[in-house]
C-alpha cells in the first residue's frame, strides 16, 4: 500500500471535514451509540476485564508462535480441499487473483467487506482488466457507487445521508427512488440478489482462521458474507497473516470480545465457520477455494517489542468510537485503509518505507490513552503512537523551525537553573499579552492555538515553586502559617470578640 | 480449455508449497529463532474457567434462549409435540401465503407430513442425490426449515452444521427461515457447542458451521435499523420439548 503522491495532509483533510455538519453529527452520533451499546454489552456480560486478560493472552500466545500456528492451519485447510496461497505484498496478492480470475474465465466477481483487499486496491486492478467487482455489504455498497473509501471500519457510510445514498441508487435503478431506507434496502438487495447469482468469484476477508481446523470465520449482520461463501463457484479469501487463533475453544472468546466491542451485539447475526470447499455430498458452497496469506508489513511488527502487539487486533472499531479526534473529523481526515487510533499506527507502520507520508496520522492524537482503555485486547496504542512520532522526529522528517524549536526547548528545560530564568523572563515578557490572566494574541507561533482558544498566562507562583506547599500536603503534614499572617488572623478575632 | 485452466491453479499451488518454508522461516527470524514445530503450551486455551462454570438447567436454557432470540426480533414457539409443530409451520405458511417452501432431509421433518397439511405447496427436500439445481429453489423459496444442530441460550444463537441433506442455502436465501430446535440440543454457553463440534468431528468440520442469530439487519443507511437485507428478514426459532 503506497501513498505516493497524496497531495494533501492531515491537517487539509481535516478542515475539510470539520466544515462539513452532517459528518460531524453522524459521527458524533455514531460513535456516541456504538460506544453506549458496547458499554451496555459488556455489563450485561460481566467479568469484561477477565475477558479482556484472555483475549489479550490468547493473541498474545498466538502472534508468539505465529510460525507454528500459520503452520498447522496451513496443513489442515490443505486437508480441507483448499489451496493456500502466500503474498508478501499487496501487488503479488494481486497477482495471485487476478491469475485465478484468469483460470476462471470470470466476468463479474462479488465481494463482501474486508479491509485487507482495501489494501490491495484490488477493485481497480478487477476492473482495470474488466472484471466487474461488486461490494456487497450495503455500506460498502454505497460508499463504491461514491467512489469512495471507508470512514469507519464497523460502518463504513457513516457519512452519507439518506438522500445521498437515495440520488445513488437512482442512478443505478435508472428511476428516482425516495431518500426512504426501507426502500433503499430493498432495491440494494434485489440488485445484489443478482450479482450474487451472476458473479463467478465470491471474495471474502476473514475475521479469524483456526489453526487445528483449518477454517475461516466471518462475522456479519446482513448475510452478504454468507451469500459470498454460498452462491459463486469459486471463493477468493484475503488473510492477514496475523488472523490465526489456535482452535475452536478461542473462537469462542473471540466470539464474546469482537461484536461487543464493535457494536454492542451479543453475536453477529452470522458467524460463519468455513472448512474448505463444499464436500462431495454437498450442493452448495464453493466448489473451489482459495486463501491468499498477505503479509504486506504486517511481518515488519514480528520480533519488534515497540509494535509487535498491535498484531494483536482484532479489527472492532472499539478505538474509533472512543477516541476524541476521530469522533471529530471522521474516518477520512486519515486519507488511509484504516482510520482512528488503529489507523495512527497501523498505516505508518504497515508503510514504514513512506514514514515522511504515512507518519503524519501519528500527530493526530491527544495521547489520552481511552483507546487503551477501549481495546478488547489491550494494546498500548498511545505508547505505540508515541514511538511512532520519535521515529518520525529521528528521520528528519518535521520542519526546520520546529526541530529548532525543539532543541532550544530541550536546552532549556535539561537544566533548572535555566528554566528558572526562561519562566522568570516569560512572566515578565508575557506583560503586554496578558488580559484578564490570558493570552489572546494570533501571531507567531501562538496562532494555531488562540484560533480556538486562550493560552492561560504564566502564574506568579510556578507548580515548581509550590510544590514545598503541596507535597508535605500530600505528605498529611500541614505546613505552619507565617507568623505574622497568623498574628494578624487573631488580632483580628480578638476585635470582632472584643465588639 | 478447461485443463489449461486447471493448468494455472496448480501452478500457483505448487509455487505456493515452493514458497512455504521460506515465508515461514522468515517469521520464525522475525522473532528472533528457529521454527517452533513442537506443540507449544497453550494455558489460555478458550473461556476464563470462571465462564466454563456457568451452567443452567434445562428449563432455564429454553427460557433464556427464547428471551434472547425474541429480543434479537426473532419469533419463538415451544411444542410439546409433533403435532403441535407440524399445524404451527402449516399455520405460517398460510398466512404468509407461502408458495413454495425447502426443507433438510430429516426424520423430524419427515415426520411432520408438511406435504399433506400444504398440499398447494410446492415443497423441496435438500437431498444429496437431488437432481434439480437446489440452489436455485432455495432462492425462490419463501420459507426454509432446518432441523439445528445445536441451539446457544446466552446469545440466542441457532448452530447449524452443513451436509448432503443439509444445504446451507436453506437458511440464507429464503424470504423466511424456520429453525427447528430439539429442547436437548439447548447449550448454556457457545464453549459447550465447540466442545461438541470438535469431539464429534476432529479436526475434520463440515465444509459450513454456520452461527444464527435472529434476521439479517444492517444500520449502514444513517442508523437505521433495516431488517432482511440479504439474508431472511423473518426468523422462526421453533423448540420441541419431546
Amino acid at each position: 500500500m503506497s501513498h505516493g503522491g497524496k497531495a494533501t495532509t492531515v491537517q487539509d483533510r481535516a478542515r475539510v471535514a470539520l466544515n462539513d455538519d452532517f459528518l460531524r453529527n453522524a459521527v458524533k452520533f455514531t460513535t456516541e451509540k456504538l460506544r453506549s451499546q458496547k458499554r451496555v454489552a459488556t455489563d450485561e456480560l460481566g467479568n469484561w476485564e477477565e475477558w479482556r486478560e484472555r483475549a489479550r493472552a490468547i493473541r498474545l500466545h498466538t502472534i508468539a508462535h505465529l510460525d507454528y500456528y500459520l503452520s498447522m492451519f496451513i496443513e489442515n485447510a490443505r486437508a480441507n480441499g483448499t489451496h493456500i496461497h502466500f503474498a508478501q505484498d499487496a501487488q503479488e496478492a494481486v497477482e495471485i487473483t487476478m491469475k485465478i480470475a484468469e483460470a476462471k474465465e470470470a466476468k463479474s466477481v462479488v465481494k463482501s467487506k474486508s479491509m485487507v483487499s482495501e489494501e490491495l486496491h484490488i477493485n481497480q486492478a478487477l476492473e482495470a482488466a474488466g472484471i466487474e467487482a461488486v461490494e456487497t455489504d450495503l455500506g460498502e455498497y454505497i460508499i463504491q457507487l461514491a467512489g469512495e473509501t471507508p470512514s469507519h471500519i464497523i460502518i463504513p457510510a457513516i457519512h452519507k445521508n439518506k438522500g445521498q445514498v437515495a440520488e445513488l441508487f437512482s442512478e443505478v435503478a435508472g428511476e428516482t427512488l425516495p431518500a426512504d431506507t426501507k426502500i433503499l434496502a430493498g432495491f440494494a438487495r434485489a440488485k445484489l440478489r443478482e450479482k450474487f447469482l451472476e458473479a463467478e468469484i465470491g471474495i471474502t476477508g476473514c475475521n479469524f482462521a483456526i489453526a487445528e481446523t483449518g477454517s475461516m470465520v466471518l462475522f456479519s449482520n446482513e448475510g452478504n458474507a454468507r451469500m459470498v461463501t454460498t452462491v459463486p463457484k469459486t471463493q477468493i479469501t484475503y488473510m492477514g497473516m496475523e488472523r490465526i487463533i489456535p482452535s475452536l475453544d478461542d473462537l469462542e472468546v473471540m466470539a464474546t470480545m469482537l461484536p461487543r466491542s464493535a457494536t454492542g451485539q451479543k453475536l453477529t447475526v452470522y458467524m460463519s465457520v468455513i472448512s474448505g470447499p463444499q464436500r462431495e455430498a454437498d450442493s452448495d458452497g464453493p466448489e473451489e477455494m482459495h486463501i491468499i496469506i498477505v503479509d504486506n508489513g504486517r511481518s515488519h511488527q514480528l520480533g519488534d517489542p515497540e509494535f509487535q502487539e498491535v498484531l494483536n487486533c482484532i479489527r472492532c472499531g472499539a478505538c474509533l468510537n472512543v477516541c476524541p479526534v476521530y469522533r471529530h473529523v471522521g474516518g477520512h481526515t486519515y486519507g488511509a485503509v484504516y482510520s482512528g487510533p488503529i489507523g495512527a499506527v497501523l498505516t505508518p507502520r504497515l508503510n514504514k518505507d513512506d514514514l515522511e507520508t504515512s507518519g503524519e496520522v501519528s500527530m493526530a492524537s491527544s495521547l489520552c490513552g481511552a483507546c487503551f482503555e477501549a481495546c478488547p485486547v489491550k494494546i498500548p496504542l498511545h505508547d505505540m503512537l508515541l514511538y511512532i512520532r520519535r521515529d518520525y522526529v529521528q528521520e528528519g522528517i518535521p520542519s526546520k523551525m520546529e526541530q529548532l524549536a525543539f532543541k532550544a526547548f530541550e536546552h532549556t528545560v535539561s537544566d533548572h537553573k535555566r528554566f528558572k530564568r526562561a519562566v522568570k523572563l516569560g512572566r515578565f515578557g508575557q506583560m503586554p499579552l496578558v488580559q484578564g490572566g490570558v493570552i489572546r494574541a494570533k501571531f507567531g507561533p501562538l496562532k494555531g492555538w488562540n484560533s480556538y482558544r486562550h493560552t492561560p498566562a504564566l502564574p506568579a507562583q510556578s507548580f515548581r515553586e509550590s510544590w514545598r506547599a503541596l507535597d508535605a500536603e500530600l505528605q498529611g503534614i500541614n505546613v505552619e502559617m507565617e507568623a505574622d499572617m497568623k498574628q494578624r488572623l487573631q488580632e483580628i478575632l480578638a476585635k470582632r470578640r472584643g465588639t | 480449455m478447461i485443463d489449461r485452466n486447471d493448468g494455472v491453479i496448480r501452478e500457483l499451488v505448487e509455487q505456493a508449497k515452493a514458497r512455504e518454508g521460506e515465508f515461514l522461516d522468515g517469521l520464525a527470524r522475525r522473532l528472533n529463532r528457529g521454527r517452533i514445530t513442537e506443540a507449544p503450551q497453550h494455558p489460555f486455551r478458550g473461556a476464563p474457567d470462571f465462564w466454563r462454570g456457568y451452567e443452567l438447567s434445562g428449563e432455564q436454557r429454553v427460557e433464556l434462549f427464547m428471551k434472547n432470540w425474541a429480543s434479537l426480533g426473532g419469533v419463538v414457539q415451544r411444542f410439546a409435540d409433533e403435532d403441535g409443530l407440524s399445524d404451527y409451520i402449516a399455520d405460517v405458511a398460510l398466512s404468509l401465503q407461502a408458495k413454495y417452501l425447502i426443507r433438510f432431509d430429516h426424520p423430524l421433518l419427515e415426520g411432520l407430513e408438511l406435504e399433506n397439511q400444504l398440499p398447494e405447496v410446492e415443497m423441496t427436500v435438500w437431498q444429496e442425490d437431488a437432481t434439480e439445481d437446489l440452489k436455485a429453489k432455495a432462492a425462490g423459496a419463501d420459507i426454509g426449515i432446518a432441523v439445528v444442530d445445536y441451539a446457544i441460550a446466552h446469545t440466542g444463537t441457532v448452530v447449524v452444521a452443513s451436509g448432503g441433506n443439509r444445504g446451507r442455502s436453506v437458511s440464507l436465501l429464503p424470504t423466511a427461515f424456520m429453525a427447528v430446535i430439539r429442547a436437548e440440543s439447548i447449550r448454556t454457553r457457545m464453549g459447550e457447542v465447540m466442545e461438541e463440534l470438535q469431539k464429534r468431528f476432529g479436526h475434520n468440520l463440515p465444509a459450513g458451521v454456520h452461527f444464527i442469530s435472529g434476521p439479517s439487519r444492517s444500520a449502514d443507511i444513517e442508523n437505521d435499523l433495516t431488517i432482511g437485507v440479504h439474508g431472511p428478514g423473518i426468523v422462526y426459532a421453533l423448540i420441541l420439548d419431546n
